[in-house]
């Protein structure tokens, strides 16, 4: 490198500045024309989070929602350089920090992780399927799913209420598939039983039907004709909504 | 040649209708990489419909610390992918500490930070097989300067080779916050090396304070150093920037179109020879 260690110092001290609002003095700079600067990157990363995550900047108190920010802002190191992924940064502060406690929100982490799946999925990547066909066995074949998903295991219900008391008072294991619509791009989730969550994990592991329900009663659960055309009923239910694509035969 | 940002404000438009009619596209390759879904197709509907030219965000050559080499692989194969044509970033440092801070800060027109800007600029042209256009930013105090801010410019073009965009907003905003002559200043850069120019607006929030906003119309003398400006350099692709504010597609249209008049009336003569 061949900065001075002077100039380094006055990088770091200006970005500093930046990052916290701390008062800072640097030869020759014009601290009223600084404060711009430092409003100006400060809108950037309030709207990114703001609209990264809509429902808890609606829902959480304005008051915690603020100092979590200046918090994410000051201490934290932003890795992304792409602002669109600034979310995932908050997300990651705010679990190494422990905010559920810090800031009594015991369901802080569901709803970051359940807001940013969908940021995530909105924008990422395209992902092509295995080869695969439209029809199959249920029972027997592989089933190929859109690759454009993500299994959530939530503590709280965080997709389906957003009231601090109910969700206290209905902690429990909550189960959601987020997917994107392969036509249009648009982001939906749906609730799944602990049952029907099982199935799809171990579907997307490439585990048979057959083999899940064989499996079951070391779960404690029991199999019988209704569960397994509820669960057969279910993915072609899937189907229709494309999360589930098709088969690969055996 | 006038061009638009591609803003996902008004994609569709640019896509499906002659309500905006520019000669090319630009876009951040930050703010597409990785990207999937609804926005790709877009995307790609764009680039066969318009060249395209790209302009970085995050690159940070004035960082302290080493370039990042992932994102520079990025960076080349994203280029590579779109046919993007030019390839411009910024004179300046959005990191330091590796925390990315999202906006253009100032470097301190020093020696030392011309030798290590000048040997990332080699660095990352190297890499990319393509030159660097770099943009003058403007900036809204200096930072421990102990240079002028032409010759901080001058001597980095010179030491690294790279080619300059003449953002002619970004002049008149350091011209009135740092009281220069915005003419002579422009006088004194290295033309020859300039290969890009954009042109947008700005908003003044105190009397002696102008933010490079992009978010208002561009203001007659704006238009006016333009057309100075082009009169002194051969012609090159030259883009309007709107960020936030979008206005009606038809005032934007008529921003561009009255660049595209400015740019006929004084390149007429070389658009011809080369034609």
């Amino acid at each position: 490198m061949k900065l001075s260690a002077d100039t380094y110092k006055i990088q770091q001290d200006f970005s500093h500045f930046i990052r916290t609002g701390k008062a800072v003095r640097i030869p020759g700079v014009n601290p009223a024309a600084m404060a711009h600067y430092r409003r100006l990157v400060y809108n950037v990363v309030k709207d990114a989070l703001e609209t990264g995550y809509p429902i808890a900047f609606a829902n959480l108190p304005r008051r915690k929602w603020d100092s979590m920010v200046y918090n994410f802002f000051s201490t934290h190191a932003c890795t992304a350089y792409q602002v669109w992924k600034l979310p995932l940064d908050f997300y990651t502060c705010a679990v190494e920090n422990s905010w559920e406690e810090r800031y009594d929100i015991p369901y802080l982490p569901d709803l970051l992780s359940f807001e940013w799946a969908e940021m995530e999925l909105y924008n990422m990547e395209d992902v092509a399927p295995p080869a695969y066909l439209p029809e199959g066995d249920w029972l027997l074949d592989t089933i190929v799913f859109n690759p454009e998903q993500r299994l959530l295991h939530l503590k709280y219900p965080v997709h389906q209420e957003t009231c601090r008391r109910k969700l206290l008072q209905q902690a429990g294991a909550y189960f959601v598939l987020v997917y994107r619509m392969p036509d249009t791009g648009d982001i939906h989730f749906t609730g799944l039983s602990p049952w029907l969550a099982f199935v799809v994990e171990q579907l997307l592991a490439g585990i048979t039907l057959t083999d899940i329900l064989e499996y079951a009663p070391q779960l404690n659960i029991v199999v019988n004709n209704n569960l397994q055309g509820d669960t057969i009923a279910f993915l072609q239910h899937l189907q229709e909504k494309q999360v589930v694509l098709g088969f690969i035969k055996h | 040649m006038v061009g638009i940002g591609f803003r996902r404000d008004f994609a569709e438009a640019l896509l499906s209708s002659d309500q905006i009619r520019p000669d090319f596209i630009e876009f951040a390759p930050e703010n597409w990489m990785d990207i999937g879904g609804y926005w790709k197709k877009q995307l790609r509907k764009a680039v066969e419909k318009y060249p395209v030219l790209c302009h970085g965000l995050s690159l940070s050559i004035g960082s302290p610390e080493p370039l990042n080499l992932d994102f520079l692989r990025y960076v080349k194969s994203f280029l590579a992918e779109y046919q993007v044509q030019l390839y411009s970033e910024h004179l300046s440092y959005s990191k330091c500490d590796n925390a990315h801070m999202y906006d253009l800060l100032p470097i301190p027109f020093r020696k030392d930070a011309v030798v290590h800007i000048a040997e990332r600029i080699q660095q990352v042209q190297d890499y990319l097989q393509r030159p660097l256009v770099m943009e003058i930013v403007s900036y809204y105090t200096p930072v421990a300067a102990e240079m002028s801010e032409v010759d901080f410019i001058r001597e980095i073009v010179k030491a690294s080779g790279c080619q300059l965009l003449l953002d002619v907003n970004n002049i008149y905003v350091n011209a009135f916050n740092h009281g220069y002559n915005a003419q002579e200043f422009i006088s004194q850069l290295p033309l020859e090396q300039v290969a890009y120019i954009h042109m947008a607006g700005h908003e003044q929030v105190a009397p002696d304070l102008i933010i490079d906003t992009h978010g208002q119309p561009i203001i007659d003398p704006v238009y006016d150093l333009f057309e100075w400006t082009i009169q002194r350099l051969q012609p090159v692709p030259v883009l309007l920037e709107r960020d936030y504010n979008i206005p009606q597609l038809a005032e934007l249209n008529g921003e561009l179109q009255r660049l595209k008049n400015i740019c006929h009336s004084h390149w007429q003569q070389q658009y011809e020879t080369v034609g």
